[in-house]
């Protein structure tokens, strides 16, 4: 199975895809991928539910969130009600190290992304803060990387052992699928997801130059 | 193919790319009739001293750009919202590609929906955005 | 410097009309516009034209003058355009217009450049008789100095 980890949709202040537009994309274009994870900015969309969507286009439809650290930019797989108790998703200062206590105390996946991204992106802050306990995973193929940010991403993941996504970061329907993540294993919810990012049985593949 | 009305619109389909015309000449010319003439738009040297890589292509420029490139595509169109965001600066003189698709269409209502793309030569997104466009619900 | 207090400058700005306009708009500058933005139809390129109007975008390029209202706080950065909108309701002919001009939204996020502050500047433009023409919103980003940087 192979889903793009990372998606906005005009749940996200500068996202302007509407969920069933991907879905119609994806069928049409006959894009590689089974589904995605939307990964709203700095919030986590409790209210939706996208399972009708999924059923009607034979997708995997899940969601994550993507909030703001001091290293950065971090996804978050496995996001749950007590999760979201433990900070707030909205602040744009959040200690990384707290990210990581609180997805461990609630079996989710915090997940550093376009980490080869200036400011954005963790290797941008290993000299100031040091390398973070505790990330396991980073994201290694962005679709919105620039020059050679997917490389610096992958370059820090080698050195420092961490296993490698990928994901679109779609803002507009065209965008999606971009860098997906490859699985071994069949995937139709957010505990499924996490359970075997945390097995890390997968794999980051990218279609930039195909799609 | 030109579009008439919505009913020759396909979900998915590409427009055909624009690419548009960046010289410093036409910037010039577009500052001109827009009332825009800061020089970080029309003089490399002063936008380089203010930080920037070289003169920009105003942001309202690189707007009406994807709106030409819809109505190349479909004469008949009205474009009712078109929104930008500009992730990284359009640069005088150099070369870039507009680029459009159809990512929703509502036939009963005559709407088509675009996502827009101003990307360079490497591909990468400078500017992004999506617009709605009213298309006749018939042709003639 | 110290960070900006976003919230208090929402609720202080937010809604606050600072700016209303009274302007001609002149049929060649209009064609000027058109042909260098890549439009090819009479109706924008041509003042002889009976439909002649102006493109929808060119409701942004009126966003000239204040833009941001009398004594709002002095930015810690470079602004820069982030994004502009346009709705358009009806078609921008030559000839009179009026503009009114307000605070529309203020919010924050991270990016490549560290912390930047969003202000979204909303201009509603109208002819002569009364009819909203169009909305254009231009969305200004300022990156926040951190304090002792350089950069």
């Amino acid at each position: 199975m192979i889903l793009d980890l990372h998606t906005h949709s005009i749940k996200s202040d500068d996202g302007r895809a509407k969920v069933e537009n991907y879905c119609q994309w994806i069928r049409t274009r006959e894009l590689p991928i089974d589904g995605f994870v939307l990964t709203e900015h700095r919030q986590f969309d409790l209210d939706s539910d996208y399972s009708g969507l999924a059923s009607e286009f034979g997708l995997t439809i899940l969601k994550g969130a993507e909030v703001e650290t001091e290293y950065g930019h971090v996804l978050v797989f496995g996001v749950t009600e007590a999760l979201m108790a433990e900070f707030d998703f909205g602040n744009i200062n959040l200690p990384l190290a707290r990210v990581i206590e609180a997805c461990a105390a609630h079996d989710a996946v915090p997940v550093p992304c376009h980490p080869g991204r200036a400011r954005v992106g963790m290797s941008a802050h290993l000299e100031e803060h040091g390398v973070p306990e505790g990330v396991k995973i980073v994201e290694i193929y962005n679709g919105g990387s620039r020059d050679n940010e997917d490389q610096v991403a992958q370059d820090m993941a080698s050195e420092l052992g961490y296993l490698g996504i990928g994901g679109s970061d779609a803002h507009i329907v065209s965008h999606v699928g971009r860098c997906a993540t490859r699985f071994d294993a069949p995937i139709t919810s957010e505990q499924a997801l996490v359970e075997v990012l945390k097995a890390g049985e997968f794999e980051a593949v990218t279609y930039r130059e195909a799609i | 193919m030109t579009i008439q009305s919505v009913t020759d619109v396909e979900f998915g389909e590409d427009l055909p790319v624009f690419d548009p015309d960046t010289t410093l000449d036409n910037v010039i010319r577009f500052t001109e009739a827009a009332g825009w003439r800061g020089p970080r738009f029309t003089d490399h040297e002063a936008a380089r001293k203010e930080g920037l890589p070289g003169a920009l292509v105003p942001g309202i420029m690189s707007q009406g750009f994807l709106c030409a490139m819809i109505h190349r595509w479909a004469p008949p169109a009205k474009i009712v919202e078109v929104d930008t965001i500009f992730r990284a600066p359009v640069i005088v003189d150099q070369t870039y590609h507009i680029n459009g698709v159809v990512t929703d269409i509502d036939e009963d209502a005559g709407r088509v929906e675009v996502d827009l793309t101003v990307t360079n030569e490497k591909g990468e997104t400078r500017v992004f955005g999506t617009a709605k466009v009213d298309l006749p619900t018939s042709a003639g | 410097m110290s960070a900006l207090d976003i919230d208090a400058l929402r609720e202080e700005w937010i809604g606050v009309q600072f700016e209303e306009k009274s302007f001609e708009i002149e049929a060649s500058a209009m064609a000027e516009y058109a042909k260098a933005c890549g439009e090819v139809a009479a109706a924008y390129t041509d003042p002889d034209d009976p439909d002649f109007q102006a493109p929808p975008t060119f409701a942004s390029s009126l966003q000239r003058g204040r833009g941001l209202p009398e004594n709002f706080p002095k930015m810690p950065g470079l602004g820069m355009d982030a994004g502009k909108a346009v709705e358009a309701f009806g078609p921008i002919r030559p000839g009179p217009k009026m503009s009114k001009t307000h605070m529309h939204d203020i919010y924050t996020k991270t990016g490549r450049s560290g912390r930047m502050i969003f202000l979204v500047v909303r201009m509603a433009l109208y002819d002569d008789a009364g009819n909203h023409l169009a909305n254009a919103d231009t969305r200004v980003v300022i990156r926040e100095k951190p304090t002792g940087d350089e950069s």
